[in-house]
C-alpha cells in the first residue's frame, strides 16, 4: 500500500507548501498585528476571512469582475467591517484578561458564521476562474495557487514595508512595543487600535479573496484558518511580524511534508505538536524576537 | 439564612433523587445532561476560575475519559462503573503529562497550547483505529443504564461542587486565588506555584474524565468529532462566566440556566441558534464579566464562599 | 438566595411542565417523530430527506390519511450531532408520545439513536443509514426494530469496480473521509476490487473537513493507478476533483460515492465534472413505479429537483406507512412482522430485508457526467448510455 517517496514527489509537495505557506503568512500577519498591538487573540479572524471570500464571490458572480481585481475592493470592504467591529465591541476588551477577548471574539465568530449561513445558505460556492496548472518538467504549478502566491507575497511585502517605513506603521509598531510609551509620545492609541484591526481584517479578507479562487467556499470555512493563524504566530513568535511571515512558510512546508511522509490525518498532529514544542522550548517563537 | 439554604438544598437533592421514579425518559436524560454540565463547568472553574489559567481545551479530558471508558467496556468487557473511574484516572494522567510542562506557559500561550492539545488528541484517537475504531467511532454493547448513570452523574456533579466549596474555604484555595491575582507576588510569598497549579489542574481533569466515560456508556456510541468539540469547552466557560467564576455555585447556576434555555428556548429557533449563542457570549463578556453571583456578591456583600 | 429559589422554580417548572402528557384525543392524527440534521455539517442532505418526509405525509393525507387518521410529522433539528439526536428521540417518544418514529440522517446519528428506539421497542425505518454494522450485529446485541432502506455503504462503488474490471483495468487507488460511512464504502470497494483480481495500490483516509489534498494526490500520482475511487461526502469531492486537475492526476476512471450525482456538483465544477462517475441510490429517470410522478410532485412542491436523499426519505416514509396499513395497526411487533416479510417496489426501487432488517433488494446505479448531463451507465440493464472511457488527461481536453 505504501508508495515509494521519490525526489520528484518531495519537490512537488515543497512547491505546494511554499505556495500555500505564503497565504498562511499573509493571513497570520493580520492576527499577529492584532495580538501584538492589543494583546487580543482574535478567534473571529477566520470568519472574517470567510466574509472576504464571499465578497469576492459575489463581486465575481454578480458583477462579472475578474476575481483578482476584486482583491483590493474586498480588502477595503473588510477594512471597514474590521473598524466597525473594533469600534463597537472589541475595544471594550483591550487590556482585559485574555479570557474576555477569547470569548468575545469567539462569540463574534459564531454569530458571523450563523449570519453567513442565513444570508448565503450553506451551499458551496466556487469561483471557476483559473483551474488547472502549468506543467514544468515533472512538476505541476497550480495556476490559481501560483497567482495567490504572487498576490500574497506582494500584499505581505507592502504591509511589511508599511509597518517599517511609514509614520503610521511606526506608530503601530511603537504601540505594540509599549502602549504607555506610545501614549506619552503623543500617539493616539485608540486610533491606532482601530486602524490595526481594520488592516488585520483586510489582510484576512485578501486571503479569503484568493482562497475563493482555489477552493469552493462555505460559511464554516474560516475555522481552520483561525487555527492555522494561531499556529503561525506561535511558530513565528507572537507580535514578531517577520516571524509571522517565516512561520507561515514553515507551517505550509511542515504540513505538506508530514502529509507526504505520514498521512494527512497525522499532519495535523505534527503541526500541533510543533506548536506545543515551540511554546515550551522557545515561547518567543522560533525566529527569536523579544520577550513577551 | 444558612439554615434555610441548607434546607432548600436538601429538598432539591431529595427531589432530584426521586425524580427518575416519576419523570419521563426524556426528563431523566435532560437532567442527566444538566448534571454533566455542572460537573464540567465546575471542573473548569477549579483550574481557570481559581488560578486564572484559561484552559481552552478542557474538553480534551472529557474525550480522553470517554475513550478510556468506552474501550474498557467495549474491548475488555469491564462493567461501566469501574470503567468510568478509570476514565477519570486516565484524564488525570493526561493532565499530569501535559500540565507539568504547559502550566509554565503564561496567559494566552497556555490557552493556545490547550487548544492545540485537544486537536492533537482528536487526531491521535482517529489515527489509532485498531483500539478506538478511528473515524468510524466506537459502539458499546447495548445496555439500558440511563437511570443508574443518572445517579452516578448526579453524585459526580455534587462531588465537584462540594470539592469546589472545600477548596475555596481552604488555605489551598486561598493560595490558588493568590496565584490568580498576582503570580509573582504569590511566589514571593513562598507559595510553590508550580505544584499548586498542577494539583488544581489534576483535580479539574478528573470530573470531565468520569463524565466522559459515563456519557459514552449512556450514549452507546462515540466518535472523535463528537467527544472533542471546541464548542463544548466554550459552553463550559460561558456557563461558569455567566454564573460567576471562582464561586461555588456559579457553575451550577450557569449550567442549569444555559442548558435549560438551550433545550427549551433555542431549540425552537434552529437556524438562529448559533447567532443567539454568540450574542449571549458577547453579552456575558461585556455586561457581566463577574457573572450573576459575582454581581450579587458585590451588591449584597455576600460571603466569598457562595 | 431569592434568586436561586426563583431559578430553581423556573427550572422545575420547565422540566415538569414539559413532561405533562400531550392531550391524546382519539382519533387525532398519527404523529410520526424524527430528528433530522437541519443545521450543521449534514444540513444540506438532511433537508432533502426532510422534504421527502413532508411530501410523503402530504400525499397520504390528500388520499384520506392512514387508518382513517391524518399523518403528521414532528421534526426536530439534531444539529448533525449524535448526542442531540439521542436526546431528541427520547423526547419524541417519552414526552411528545409520538405514535411512531422514522430515521434521522446519516449513519453515526442512526447508530446512536437506535439504542433509544430499541429501548422503547419502536419500529424505525431508517431511510439514510447505509452502514452494515448498524444492522448486522453479534446475536447478543441484535437490534429487532430497525429497518434499512438503501443499499449498504460497501456496494456504493461496486459499479465503478465492475466497469473497470470489465475493461481490463488492473490497479485502483482508494481515498476516504475518515468517518463511519465513508470508511465502510472504501473497505467495501477494496474487497470488491481484490475479488475481481484488481490490485489496490494505495489506500488512505483523511480527516473530515479536510480541504488540502495536494500531498495525498501527489502520492496517488506516483502510484499511477488505473482507477481512483473516492469515498466522500460533497465538499471533499469537489476539492479533490479541482486538485486532481491542478496536479494533473489522470486515472483512466475516477468515481466518487456521495456528491458526484448532485446537480450542484456540475454547477460548481462545470466541464471539469465531465467523465466523473458518481454512485447513487436513485435517479429520477429510473423506471420504477411512480418514480416520474414522485419527481414531478417534488419539484412542484419544493421548487427544486429531488436527489436520492429526498427519494430515500420519501420511500422510507411510504414503506413504513404501507406496512402499518397492511398490519392494520401501529403496534410495533405486528408492523415489524409485516416489514420483515414485505417485498415491494416504490419510486425508490426495490425493498426487501433479511431477518436483521438489512436491505437485500435495493440496487445502486452509477452515473457519469456526459456533455453536462448525468447519465446512468451501470448496471447494464438500467444503463442509458455507454460510459465514456477512458477519462482524457486534464490538459488534453
Amino acid at each position: 500500500m505504501n508508495v515509494v517517496i521519490t525526489p520528484v514527489m518531495i519537490g512537488q509537495v515543497i512547491i505546494s507548501g511554499i505556495l500555500v505557506g505564503t497565504l498562511y503568512s499573509m493571513v497570520a500577519l493580520g492576527l499577529a498585528l492584532i495580538f501584538g498591538v492589543m494583546r487580543v487573540i482574535n478567534v473571529a479572524h477566520g470568519p472574517l476571512l470567510m466574509l472576504g471570500a464571499y465578497a469576492t464571490y459575489f463581486l465575481y458572480s454578480a458583477f462579472g469582475l475578474n476575481p483578482y481585481l476584486t482583491v483590493p475592493i474586498t480588502m477595503l470592504l473588510l477594512f471597514v467591517v474590521g473598524v466597525v467591529l473594533q469600534r463597537t465591541l472589541v475595544f471594550r476588551v483591550v487590556g482585559a484578561p485574555e479570557l474576555a477577548s477569547l470569548l468575545l471574539t469567539f462569540g463574534i465568530s459564531i454569530a458571523l458564521v450563523n449570519l453567513a449561513q442565513l444570508a448565503f445558505t450553506s451551499d458551496l460556492r466556487a469561483v471557476e476562474y483559473l483551474t488547472g496548472s502549468y506543467i514544468v518538467g515533472p512538476f505541476a504549478f497550480s495556476k490559481s495557487r501560483l497567482i495567490a502566491f504572487v498576490f500574497a507575497a506582494a500584499v505581505s511585502g507592502l504591509a511589511f514595508l508599511f509597518l517599517q517605513r511609514t509614520k503610521l506603521g511606526k506608530a503601530i509598531r511603537a504601540t505594540s512595543q509599549s502602549r504607555e510609551v506610545a501614549m506619552v509620545c503623543g500617539i493616539d492609541v485608540d486610533r491606532i487600535h482601530l486602524f490595526t484591526f481594520g488592516l488585520a481584517t483586510a489582510l484576512a479578507a485578501a486571503g479569503g479573496a484568493l482562497i475563493a479562487v482555489i477552493v469552493a467556499i462555505q460559511p464554516e470555512m474560516g475555522g481552520v484558518w483561525t487555527f492555522k493563524s494561531f499556529l503561525v504566530i506561535v511558530l513565528g513568535g507572537a507580535g514578531n511580524y517577520p516571524g509571522a511571515l517565516l512561520g507561515g512558510m514553515l507551517l505550509g512546508l511542515v504540513e505538506q511534508l508530514a502529509s507526504l511522509f505520514l498521512t494527512t490525518q497525522l499532519s495535523e498532529v505534527v503541526a500541533y505538536l510543533l506548536l506545543v514544542l515551540v511554546l515550551l522550548v522557545r515561547p518567543t517563537g522560533l525566529f527569536g524576537g523579544r520577550q513577551t | 439564612m444558612t439554615r434555610a439554604f441548607l434546607g432548600a438544598l436538601g429538598v432539591a437533592l431529595a427531589a432530584l433523587a426521586l425524580y427518575p421514579f416519576f419523570g419521563t425518559g426524556y426528563g431523566v436524560r435532560a437532567t442527566l445532561q444538566i448534571f454533566m454540565w455542572i460537573a464540567l463547568a465546575g471542573s473548569w472553574n477549579l483550574i481557570s476560575g481559581l488560578t486564572g489559567y484559561v484552559s481552552f481545551g478542557h474538553v480534551a479530558f472529557f474525550g480522553a475519559g470517554a475513550y478510556a471508558g468506552a474501550i474498557l467496556v467495549a474491548k475488555v468487557g469491564w462493567s461501566w462503573p469501574a470503567a468510568s473511574l478509570v476514565g477519570g484516572v486516565a484524564a488525570c494522567v493526561l493532565a499530569l503529562v501535559i500540565g507539568y510542562p504547559c502550566l509554565r506557559l503564561k496567559g494566552p500561550y497556555f490557552a493556545i497550547a490547550m487548544l492545540g492539545l485537544n486537536e492533537v488528541l482528536r487526531a491521535l484517537v482517529s489515527y489509532f483505529e485498531g483500539l478506538t475504531g478511528g473515524g468510524s467511532g466506537l459502539s458499546l454493547p447495548t445496555l439500558d443504564a440511563t437511570i443508574p448513570i443518572y445517579y452516578v452523574m448526579g453524585v459526580l456533579a455534587a462531588a465537584v461542587t462540594l470539592l469546589t466549596y472545600l477548596i475555596i474555604t481552604s488555605r489551598f484555595g486561598l493560595r490558588l486565588m493568590t496565584i490568580r491575582e498576582d503570580e509573582v507576588a504569590a511566589e514571593a510569598l513562598g507559595i510553590d506555584t508550580a505544584r499548586h497549579k498542577l494539583y488544581a489542574f489534576l483535580l479539574s481533569a478528573a470530573g470531565p474524565g468520569i463524565a466522559g466515560a459515563l456519557t459514552a456508556r449512556d450514549q452507546g456510541y462515540i466518535e472523535p468529532i463528537s467527544v472533542f468539540p471546541l464548542a463544548m469547552t466554550i459552553t463550559m466557560i460561558v456557563m461558569v462566566l455567566f454564573g460567576g467564576k471562582g464561586t461555588v455555585w456559579g457553575p451550577v447556576l450557569g449550567a442549569v440556566v444555559l442548558f435549560v434555555s438551550q433545550e427549551f428556548v433555542w431549540a425552537r429557533f434552529p437556524y438562529l441558534h448559533q447567532l443567539l449563542f454568540g450574542a449571549i457570549i458577547v453579552a456575558v463578556v461585556l455586561l457581566m464579566p463577574r457573572g450573576v453571583l459575582g454581581i450579587l456578591q458585590m451588591k449584597y456583600r455576600l460571603p466569598r464562599t457562595i | 438566595m431569592r434568586l436561586r429559589g426563583l431559578v430553581a422554580l423556573v427550572w422545575a417548572a420547565a422540566v415538569f411542565g414539559a413532561s405533562l402528557p400531550v392531550d391524546a384525543q382519539a382519533p387525532g392524527p398519527i404523529r410520526i417523530g424524527a430528528s433530522l440534521s437541519l443545521t450543521g455539517t449534514y444540513a444540506k442532505l438532511g433537508n432533502y430527506q426532510h422534504e421527502g418526509y413532508k411530501l410523503c405525509a402530504k400525499q397520504v393525507n390528500d388520499k384520506g390519511g392512514l387508518l382513517g387518521r391524518k399523518v403528521e410529522f414532528v421534526v426536530y433539528d439534531d444539529q448533525s450531532t449524535p448526542a442531540t439526536g439521542v436526546r431528541l428521540y427520547e423526547k419524541l417518544i417519552t414526552e411528545d408520545k409520538v405514535d411512531a418514529v422514522v430515521g434521522p440522517y446519516s449513519s453515526p446519528i442512526t447508530e446512536a439513536v437506535a439504542n433509544v428506539t430499541e429501548k422503547y421497542k419502536k419500529v424505525m425505518v431508517t431511510p439514510l443509514a447505509a452502514t452494515t454494522s448498524i444492522f448486522k450485529r453479534p446475536p447478543d446485541k441484535k437490534r429487532h426494530y430497525i429497518f434499512m432502506v438503501i443499499s449498504p455503504a460497501e456496494v456504493y462503488l461496486e459499479g465503478l469496480i465492475d466497469m473497470a474490471a470489465k475493461r481490463g483495468l488492473k490497479t485502483v487507488a482508494i481515498v476516504n473521509e475518515d468517518t463511519l460511512f465513508s470508511k465502510a464504502a472504501a473497505s467495501g470497494a477494496a474487497d470488491l476490487a481484490k475479488k475481481k483480481g484488481m490490485q489496490v495500490v494505495f489506500q488512505e483516509g483523511y480527516p473530515k473537513g479536510n480541504q488540502d489534498f495536494s500531498a495525498l494526490l501527489t502520492k496517488i500520482r506516483a502510484a499511477n493507478p488505473d482507477v481512483l475511487a473516492a469515498s466522500t461526502y460533497f465538499d471533499d469531492a469537489v476539492a479533490i476533483t479541482r486538485q486532481m486537475k491542478e496536479l494533473n492526476l489522470n486515472p483512466k476512471m475516477y468515481g466518487i460515492t456521495v456528491g458526484g450525482d448532485l446537480p450542484e456538483f456540475y454547477d460548481l465544477l462545470k466541464q471539469n465534472a465531465e467523465y466523473i462517475y458518481g454512485a447513487t441510490q436513485w435517479e429520477a429517470t429510473l423506471p420504477y413505479p411512480g418514480n416520474k410522478e414522485f419527481a414531478e410532485a417534488y419539484t412542484k412542491e419544493f421548487g427544486r429537483e429531488p436527489v436520492y436523499h429526498s427519494a430515500a426519505g420519501y420511500a422510507g416514509c411510504v414503506i413504513y406507512l404501507d406496512a402499518v396499513k397492511r398490519a392494520g395497526t401501529l403496534d410495533a411487533d405486528r408492523v415489524r412482522e409485516v416489514l420483515l416479510r414485505l417485498e415491494t417496489k416504490t419510486a425508490f426501487g426495490d425493498f426487501n430485508v433479511d431477518q436483521d432488517g438489512f436491505q437485500v433488494a435495493h440496487k445502486m446505479v452509477m452515473t457519469q457526467w456526459q456533455g453536462g448531463k448525468k447519465v446512468i451507465v451501470w448496471p447494464d440493464d438500467l444503463a442509458q448510455a455507454k460510459p465514456r472511457f477512458p477519462m482524457p488527461a486534464w490538459n488534453q481536453r
